[in-house]
């Protein structure tokens, strides 16, 4: 199966593992990611929070470069990508002035295809339990923390796709791999977004609920399917769990490092050597390593 | 006042009469955004799952009653502007489908249009750092963008225990390639001017 690709730019730094693994994965179900070309930024908080049309805009190129392609999907691993891209195409799709508008700007046909879903949602549909043929490694003993974050299977008129509240997707996905999934309250509760920067203190009160309830629910580690969500849990869980005297720590990884270890794929091809909070030691404790 | 309005009805109520508002903002808004204020049930779901509504000024039940109202100068200088996360909760519970998270980012829209000072101006300047990343190469340098934002606001020490941790995993990555036909992304900027016009 061909489907378009759109990495975003986090997978070009910060989350470069979630990159790697996402394509890895994808190769081993026979999913063919093909990278559009000359893809540019989706815009992010930053641009649909201070102009509606630029943000759509940005999108529409994207969506354009996809359109070009001749193929009927595109995907990205990150939920922001994911939101902003669907965003766009569901405001030109149902949205007549707007499409105008967006035409305008960018100079060619507004385009609401192909049909965006995020990676998770890819792999939930097209292979579905199927990952467990592929599973070679199971990842018995480990009970994790399947969190989807706020933009995955939100708002449900963007994502149609799953419970916006109370998803499964991610928790099916993991129980193939043999591992466990805890039951808790924040699955889709925000991490702080984009204010790590600007408003770190907002990322610390939203961040630290998240962490908390993964720690009280009895997670070894959280599981999640955006860079956002991993940089704020993983970067700043040193000072959330000082400033309260939690001396617990728990790795933040992305569902694909998990579906490639259990494919068989060591820790260091799936990028794990740079989550901050190493998983090392917990996957060494369940002979995972 | 008509004659036959018996008095002690307007004394109860002397500051808000409903025939006597202003209904040019939701006007506004639906044209603009395609929201019906009027649709709101006043159910409230939309604060009481508000990512951020514990720290908000004023939650989104109250913003939608504010628009009815049509209290303009109040929703643009609001703190709720800058603290939005954007999860987008009170748009996907809303019974009657209201989309608050879009009204938001319309208000600070105009209010950035109409260079209201914003009530945290680091949320703006890491915007318009990032904005300015994307219409110089096309796509967000994070390295760069975090350092100028660090030095702009002379927070030079901020996240010095984490930057170096960050650089040793290959988290920073100090060189971020620009897009090939990055024309085709500055004339998008060019089409949407952030700040008004003089």
């Amino acid at each position: 199966m061909n489907v378009a690709y759109f990495p975003g730019c986090s997978q070009h730094g910060l989350a470069k593992e979630n990159d790697l693994s996402s394509r890895i994965v994808c190769r081993r179900l026979g999913i063919n990611l093909q990278e559009i070309e000359d893809w540019n930024c989706c815009g992010a908080t930053a641009a649909h929070s201070l102009n509606h049309l630029l943000a759509i805009g940005l999108s529409a190129r994207n969506l354009s470069r996809a359109r070009d392609m001749g193929l009927e999907k595109i995907t990205t691993p990150c939920a922001g990508c994911f939101n902003r891209l669907k965003t766009a195409s569901y405001a030109m799709k149902n949205n007549q002035i707007i499409a105008e508008k967006v035409q305008k700007i960018i100079g060619e046909p507004a385009p609401h295809e192909p049909e965006v879903k995020s990676l998770l949602q890819l792999i939930s549909e097209e292979i579905g339990q199927g990952v467990q043929q592929k599973v070679i490694k199971p990842l018995s003993g480990l009970r994790l923390a399947a969190y989807y974050g706020c933009l995955l299977t939100r708002p449900k008129q963007i994502s149609a796709f799953d419970d916006p509240d109370q998803p499964v997707s991610m928790d099916h996905l993991i129980q193939a791999l043999g591992a466990e999934t805890i039951s808790w309250g924040y699955k889709t509760e925000c991490c702080g977004g984009g204010y790590a920067a600007s408003q770190t203190g907002i990322v610390y009160d939203l961040g630290g609920q998240v962490l908390k309830a993964a720690l009280d629910g009895g997670a070894e580690a959280i599981v999640v399917a955006c860079p956002m969500c991993q940089a704020n849990l993983d970067t700043r869980q040193e000072a959330i769990c000082q400033s309260k005297g939690e001396t617990r720590r728990l790795p933040i990884v992305y569902f694909t490092q998990l579906m490639g270890l259990a494919f068989g794929y060591s820790p260091a091809e799936l990028g794990m050597k740079r989550l901050l909070n190493s998983p090392y030691p917990l996957l060494k404790k369940k002979h995972l390593l | 006042m008509s004659e036959t309005m018996p008095k002690p009805v307007a004394s109860f109520f002397p500051a808000l009469r409903l025939d006597e508002l202003d209904d040019a903002l939701a006007r506004e808004i639906k044209e603009e955004c395609g929201v019906d204020v009027e649709l709101c049930l006043e159910c409230g779901k939309c604060s009481g799952g508000c990512s951020n509504g514990h720290i908000f000024d004023y939650t989104p039940r109250k913003i939608v009653q504010l628009i009815k109202l049509g209290d303009r100068e109040r929703l643009l200088h609001m703190d709720a502007l800058w603290t939005c996360v954007s999860c987008q909760l009170c748009w996907d519970r809303c019974p009657s489908a209201i989309n608050v998270a879009r009204v938001m980012d319309y208000l600070r829209e105009q209010t950035y249009k109409e260079n209201v000072p914003p009530t945290r101006k680091e949320v703006a300047l890491f915007h318009e750092l990032m904005l300015g990343s994307v219409e110089r190469i096309g796509r967000v340098a994070e390295t760069r963008l975090v350092l100028e934002f660090n030095i702009k606001t002379k927070q030079y020490t901020k996240d010095a225990d984490i930057g170096p941790k960050m650089f040793f995993k290959g988290k920073l990555n100090p060189f971020t390639s620009g897009i090939k036909k990055i024309e085709e992304v500055r004339q998008i900027f060019r089409k949407n001017p952030l700040r008004k016009e003089v």
